[in-house]
């Protein structure tokens, strides 16, 4: 392999792995919004239990995500400085937005509501978690109006050799964003549903303790999948008149006409699924012990999907990075070096692709040992176990 | 214009090292401080809940690069691409260990994550010296000896950084010291002096290679009316989880 190639699996790499985990971000964060909620208004036990046993779930997720991200966003300028050079006062713009509008309060009222349990006043705490919610689709928005600029570089004219920003309107009004934004926000809520439902699947099928928490959690990640599923399939339709306009024959390459074929090879049957089967079915559904396999066995498919698309999106914009401006080999860093980008390609896969494992892991750790076992938000005399309050003990 | 995202770009900067240098710094010495689990308990619960708020200057930093100082970002990754991707490598391991050093109760698990976060905080701080000592232009950087001084003082600075907030945060508790928010204050000015000298070093340079004024406009008007609110979310973290609020007494996520 090239210099170029080698640059564009490390991209593929990163990028897979943060969309995998920010999908899900995207789809429990109103989840565990609803449930905090229900817990402030109602002050019953359950709904707390269920809101630090899946806003557990939902942090751990949430950490690969900051992780992944942080070498997307600094791979920009690794390995692609010919983008900052060409389009950088354009693109630079939505990233710049995204990074401090959005992603600094996403973190910094998270941090918040992390560390805010039996801190902060009630009324305060929920705020975070909405805050926390409204910053990460913010979040999505300007990064994928950054995305949305590569395939059709609304807003901007060349002059002397650069784009320049002309029309932010346009930027932020482009077609390929108004119509692919809902559309990944519906897979995220499907993604976030599905998992929901699958662990509850799980505990329902298992017999575990906290019957009615897993109830009416079950019925919430299916009706929450349900309606995903119709944003995601709708607007995925809707977005083939503009990409037949702005990017003739963008699914005509192989990669990327497999990647969408078999995205909606897996989509639309599920959503059918889920409109026919599923949703009449809402009531009885947590009680047929029968069906929970089913549904635990569904819980990757909204992922994979996803994954799908984003790959029929991204390769069928090949061989241009900026669409019909400037290609993916004139945005390559000059001077790279094939051995610089083959060691940081080995350590940024090696590394996230080991702690995206044990993430997983951990994560269904977490959803197996159920909400007694959750750390998030635990008291004084609940810490983590008889390991941790032994040496207290003896002091 | 140009002048007033140069000052957001320096008020970033230096506020990452204010704030996150004590992270590093307490990483750094975690087995020095901490000699057994309990005590690096007590450590990482001790800037847990500041982690997240402190990091995100530096990725608001680099947006503010990507959005008003394209050519800077540029200049930084190709004089110094081992360094940036020691940098990264090491954010991701030292965060990495943070989140994942509760997640399974076994004493092994936890006492090899703090390992990590130990080895990847000084890691962080090695490959800082190593960016700034390319930036700069020292001879044999960006791996080399003036990178390597350049990364222990460094160390050394966010070492004395965190020593003092541990014992801001926890008076008596992990270091025997009592320190107050001046000596907090002092330390914070000395993490975060090399970074306003950088920046003023550079400022000149900068100032000839920010993004055209259409650019810059709209990330003012964009980004300004939002400023109250992420200085209001600091403040907040910082009201919410000072020393005089039990700090030792609800226990840590991380």
């Amino acid at each position: 392999m090239d210099v170029l190639d080698l640059a564009r699996v490390q991209f593929a790499v990163t990028g897979s792995l943060h969309f995998l985990f920010v999908v899900l971000t995207l789809g429990l964060a109103p989840l565990v919004a609803i449930m905090h909620t229900r817990h402030t208004l109602t002050g019953d036990p359950v709904h707390e239990r269920a809101t630090r046993f899946w806003g557990q779930i939902y942090v751990i997720n949430y950490a690969l995500g900051i992780l992944t991200g942080l070498v997307m966003e600094f791979q920009f300028g690794l390995n692609w400085s010919g983008l900052a050079r060409y389009a950088g006062d354009v693109f630079g713009a939505p990233l710049a937005i995204e990074t401090l509008v959005a992603f600094f309060l996403e973190s910094t009222f998270l941090g918040l509501w992390i560390f805010g349990w039996r801190r902060l006043p009630r009324p305060l705490h929920l705020a975070c978690i909405w805050l926390v919610t409204l910053t990460a689709y913010l979040s999505a928005f300007w990064v994928m109006a950054a995305n949305a600029f590569l395939q059709n570089p609304a807003g901007a004219v060349e002059r002397g050799g650069r784009l320049v920003l002309t029309d932010f309107g346009a930027l932020v009004t482009n077609p390929t964003l108004t119509m692919a934004l809902p559309h990944v926000i519906g897979a995220g809520l499907w993604a976030g549903g599905f998992t929901v439902m699958g662990a509850s699947a799980y505990h329902l099928f298992r017999g575990t303790a906290e019957r009615a928490l897993f109830t009416g959690s079950l019925r919430l990640g299916v009706t929450t999948a349900f309606i995903g599923s119709l944003i995601t399939v709708g607007f995925g339709y809707a977005q083939f008149g503009p990409i037949s306009q702005l990017q003739p024959g963008k699914f005509g390459s192989p990669p990327a006409g497999i990647g969408l074929g078999l995205m909606i090879a897996i989509g639309q049957p599920l959503q059918l699924a889920l409109m026919f089967l599923m949703m009449p079915a809402l009531y009885w559904l947590p009680r047929w012990r029968w069906a929970q396999p089913l549904l635990m066995l569904m819980v990757p498919l909204p992922f994979l999907a996803a994954l799908l698309g984003w790959l029929a999106r991204e390769t069928g914009r090949q061989p241009w990075l900026v669409y019909g401006r400037l290609t993916v080999a004139e945005a390559l860093s000059p001077g790279l070096s094939p051995a610089a980008v083959a060691v940081s390609l080995t350590g940024f896969a090696g590394v996230l692709g080991l702690l995206a494992v044990v993430d997983y892991l951990l994560i269904a750790r977490t959803v197996r040992q159920g909400p007694g076992a959750v750390t998030l938000g635990a008291d004084d005399l609940a810490l983590t176990g008889p390991d941790e309050r032994a040496p207290a003990l003896s002091h | 214009m140009d002048v007033l995202w140069l000052g957001v770009l320096a008020l970033l900067l230096i506020g990452y090292f204010a704030l996150e240098g004590f992270d590093i710094g307490l990483g750094v010495l975690l087995p020095v401080l901490g000699r057994t689990q309990e005590d690096r308990d007590r450590i990482v619960a001790a800037m847990a809940p500041f982690v997240l708020a402190n990091e995100v200057w530096l990725v608001a930093a680099a947006g503010v690069l990507a959005g008003a100082f394209p050519s800077l970002e540029e200049r930084v990754t190709a004089e110094g691409y081992p360094a940036v991707v020691a940098l990264l490598l090491s954010w991701i391991l030292r965060d990495a260990g943070l989140w994942f050093r509760r997640r399974l109760d076994g004493r092994a698990w936890r006492a090899g994550w703090d390992r990590v976060i130990c080895a990847a905080s000084l890691g962080l701080a090695l490959s800082w010296g190593m960016v700034s000592a390319a930036l700069a232009g020292l001879p044999g950087s960006p791996i080399g000896l003036s990178g390597l001084v350049c990364g222990a003082l460094l160390a050394a600075l966010f070492a004395f950084h965190g020593r003092t907030f541990v014992s801001w945060r926890l008076p008596g508790r992990v270091t025997g010291a009592h320190r107050g928010t001046r000596a907090l204050l002092v330390s914070a000015c000395a993490a975060a002096a090399p970074a306003a000298v950088a920046v003023a070093a550079s400022a000149p340079w900068l100032l000839r290679h920010a993004a055209p004024a259409e650019t810059l406009s709209v990330l003012s008007l964009i980004i300004l009316p939002f400023t109250p609110v992420m200085v209001g979310a600091q403040v907040w973290v910082w009201r919410t989880f000072g020393p005089r609020r039990g700090a030792d007494r609800v226990p840590s996520f991380f």
